[in-house]
């Protein structure tokens, strides 16, 4: 946009300039922005020049400097004039203006950022093509971009009335003219003011004004006149202060806000209560967690050759109140009631143990072995059930349902067997492809969930093995952790590795993960407690810690300091109420995580009797 | 610790101003965190305890409102870390009025630049003569988080004389910046957010080494 058009802030001049000026803004220079410069011209009549806004500008220039010797840029035609006619000048005192608002002037500076290179191009293009033309217009852009809040300024910058002036017009006339200018100013603040320019005033203004040349020149003399205006105008000069100074402020500093807006909060807060209680949260979760936790282990026992490798599962408690762990080549019974130990197996001295798991009886325990072999036990007899083949590499990991275990291999395999036939493989579960390392049968038996190397989660539909329902991959390293919720049978609870750290939650009727922690530490295994809304997570590096969470509100209630190194397998008691764990230095715990208060039901047993339970004893109270 | 570091001098001091402003933005977090549970913007249960300054500090637990309070910190501490910002402003607005009812300002108050870079600047050569910084003698750590703390005493300790809120609000964070930082899409000109006929009282101030927090909060005089 060669448009050379300047507001012309305020000047001495006539009220009705100032007011103009004032209100709009002059045209001065070619404000790039502003496209609009309207140029009044009558290609065909010297004399008269009317432009509408956007059509003519490149017109306009190239007429006005044919016309004149004036160069083309209204400013120029300030200069130019004072050197030509004086009367006009006076008259022109409305071009003048225009010319110290557009000219290099600091007032203009915000519009001067964009502007001045245009600007001065505009010009040298208008110049160019001008020569032929005769007339000269001064247009008024819009352009004051500075002072956004007049009102007037709107219209005067949609309007960029121009005004011409040809030099050759008479003195007397000049005064109509800007009279005739004034009034069009006038109407311009108006609003629709453009046409100013085109009215009989703009003819004549026209005439008498040629601006057009000036741009071009119009530097030096921009310069010039610009200098003089300051003075003569005090009203710039504040002008020109006053915008410096909105400048400077916001220069030095801005206020910024960030916009979005904050999330609503719930539920509006009733502020007493809150005062009114001890710090709630901190209260809420104490008294939420008022019974104790023993952080001392009820009992230790040495695990000797416990082999430390995360992704195996070696310790489990029976429904019979027995734990089984393997120790390299054996498994061990340990009777929780009488203490008593007894060597179950031992393997062949080219494998070891990989995965021990009890029968939901108590009666038998599968172990699996590195070579793949699977191999069940009575126990009690002391004797091997049989061995199940199929698997080519390490059994890491089993679950039972029913008559039904379930056995996850290093090759990222599951197969399902059933013990009570010949051909034991009833069904193959492909979807890890990695090593399964956590596998955990819902309580009823509907739904599987494993876990494996390749930090994917798979559940699965125990009707269609065929593919899993679910995979989920938000973990970022192996899934050993997997536990189902012992009150809301479709919830999961699954852990990840030393890069995950986390424990999230998820809804397996939808799919959707429900909630999330992060522990801050491999997780090796998670227990939901049967009586309390809270589940047990154990930590290998670097906690090597048993934490005790809440559910759902995810509070850690308590971090027990467990062992020396990491804790790698975990078991809950039957009742529920005691923690096993074995970790890497060798030794097994026991821990009374979940001790129960006299008179509470499990919550998996019947959420129903709680309650009523509550209930008879809320009403005894009373 | 303080005698052996007087040969690292140019590097403490780089270090320091990144120091200093995660110590800043820190306790801007918590202070959001704080003002947020104090003046019932969100619901108590959102909010859990984390032990921090030697207090138990409240932070929100609410995944959205975590969200919202860590983008803005994480644009904070890279503004301090150019040290662009002189103000922080939380400000919580009735929802029902749009009012502007309580504003939160910390002062941030950089200590002179001079006075750190000339340390710097001379002691790379030598064990340079105790360095003249008047504004900011080394503080240990400790002092800067009992005088955090003592802040945080007072803050809570604020709604005893804060006029109750309805518990109908939300909140706004500004912050003053120079006018030549990079300005994120999420962050757009505002004003000041004043609050009207605002009663202000001035609160504790801290300061690390490179640092000093001023804080004032401003609230709807009782009509």
């Amino acid at each position: 946009m060669a448009t050379t058009s300047v507001l012309t802030p305020i000047k001495r001049r006539d009220g009705i300039f100032s007011t103009r000026f004032a209100g709009g803004r002059v045209p001065l220079t070619p404000s790039p922005k502003t496209p609009r410069t309207q140029v009044i011209q009558d290609a065909g009549v010297p004399t008269e020049s009317i432009h509408h806004g956007n059509a003519n500008l490149i017109s306009r220039f190239s007429r006005s400097v044919s016309k004149t010797n004036v160069r083309d840029s209204p400013k120029s035609n300030i200069a130019s004039r004072p050197t030509r006619d004086s009367p006009r000048r006076l008259d022109l005192g409305v071009s003048d203006f225009a010319l110290t608002g557009t000219g290099p002037r600091p007032g203009t500076a915000t519009s001067a950022k964009n502007t001045p290179s245009r600007s001065r191009s505009g010009r040298a293009a208008s110049v160019h093509r001008t020569p032929k033309r005769t007339q000269s217009k001064v247009n008024y852009t819009a352009a004051d971009r500075f002072i956004p809040n007049r009102t007037t300024s709107e219209a005067i910058s949609t309007s960029g009335a121009v005004v011409k002036l040809d030099n050759e017009q008479t003195p007397g006339r000049r005064p109509k003219s800007s009279a005739s200018d004034g009034s069009v100013v006038l109407s311009a603040g108006a609003s629709s003011a453009f046409d100013l320019g085109r009215h009989p005033s703009s003819s004549d203004t026209t005439a008498s004004l040629s601006l057009e040349g000036l741009s071009l020149n119009d530097n030096d003399e921009d310069d010039e006149n610009e200098a003089p205006m300051t003075k003569a105008s005090p009203n710039t000069v504040a002008y020109q202060q006053s915008v410096a100074e909105a400048c400077g402020v916001s220069i030095k500093q801005r206020i910024l806000a960030f916009k979005p807006a904050a999330p609503e909060s719930s539920r509006p807060i009733d502020l007493r209560s809150q005062y009114n209680r001890p710090i709630k949260p901190a209260a809420a979760s104490a008294s939420h967690f008022r019974r104790r936790v023993l952080t001392a282990p009820e009992r230790v026992l040495d695990a000797p050759g416990l082999v430390d490798d995360y992704y195996l599962n070696l310790l489990d408690w029976s429904s019979g109140n027995q734990v089984a762990i393997g120790l390299e080549r054996s498994v061990y019974v340990w009777s929780a009631e009488s203490g008593s130990v007894s060597s179950l197996m031992e393997c062949p001295a080219d494998t070891y143990i990989a995965s021990v798991k009890w029968s939901g009886d108590g009666a038998y325990v599968a172990a699996g072995l590195g070579t793949g072999e699977v191999q069940i036990w009575d126990v009690e007899d002391q004797t091997k059930l049989r061995s199940m083949y199929g698997h080519e590499t390490r059994v890491s990991v089993m679950g039972w349902n029913k008559h039904i275990l379930s056995t996850g291999a290093r090759s990222g395999l599951v197969y399902n067997h059933d013990v009570r036939i010949a051909q034991h493989k009833v069904a193959e579960l492909v979807s890890h492809t990695s090593e399964v390392c956590g596998l955990e049968w819902r309580a009823d038996g509907a739904q599987l969930a494993t876990g494996g190397n390749d930090n994917l989660v798979s559940i699965w539909d125990a009707r269609s093995l065929n593919a899993p329902k679910f995979q989920k991959t938000n973990h970022k390293a192996a899934i050993k952790a997997l536990a189902w919720c012992p009150w809301q049978s479709n919830l999961l609870a699954t852990g990840g590795g030393s890069h995950d750290r986390n424990i999230h939650f998820w809804n397996t009727t939808s799919g959707a993960r429900v909630n999330s922690i992060d522990t801050g530490s491999q997780v090796t295994s998670l227990r939901w407690s049967m009586a309390y809304k809270e589940l047990v997570s154990s930590s290998g590096f670097p906690d090597n810690s048993l934490s005790i969470w809440s559910y759902p509100t995810l509070v850690k209630n308590i971090e027990i300091p467990a062992h020396e190194s990491r804790v790698l397998h975990s078991a809950l008691s039957p009742d529920g109420q005691m923690l096993a764990t074995a970790a890497a230095d060798e030794s097994l715990k026991f821990w009374k995580v979940f001790e129960k208060k006299a008179g509470t039901a499990n919550l998996a047993a019947g959420g129903s009797a709680t309650v009523k339970a509550g209930l008879t004893k809320a009403t005894t109270i009373r | 610790m303080p005698p052996a570091s007087k040969e690292d001098r140019s590097k403490l001091h780089k270090l320091a101003l990144k120091g200093s402003s995660k110590t800043i933005v820190e306790f801007f977090d918590f202070a959001c965190n704080t003002i947020l549970f104090q003046r019932g913007v969100y619901p108590p249960e959102d909010f859990t305890t984390v032990k921090k300054y030697g207090l138990n500090m409240m932070t929100t637990c609410d995944d959205q409102v975590k969200a919202y309070i860590k983008k803005i910190m994480s644009q904070l501490s890279r503004w301090m870390q150019k040290a662009k910002i002189s103000k922080l402003v939380i400000v919580v607005t009735s929802k029902e009025t749009g009012e502007h009812v309580e504003r939160w300002q910390f002062d941030v108050n950089m200590f002179n630049d001079a006075s750190k870079k000339k340390p710097s600047a001379s002691g790379d050569k030598e064990n340079s003569a105790p360095a003249t910084q008047e504004a900011s003698p080394d503080k240990s750590d400790e002092d800067v988080q009992k005088e955090i703390q003592a802040l945080f005493r007072q803050i809570t300790a604020s709604v005893s004389f804060l006029p109750m809120l309805d518990g109908n609000c939300t909140f706004n964070v500004l912050v003053y910046a120079d006018a030549d930082s990079e300005v994120p899409l999420e962050w757009g000109d505002s004003d000041a957010k004043e609050v009207k006929n605002a009663e202000k009282v001035m609160l504790r101030s801290f300061s690390t080494n490179s640092h000093r927090i001023d804080t004032v909060v401003s609230y709807r005089l009782a009509d």
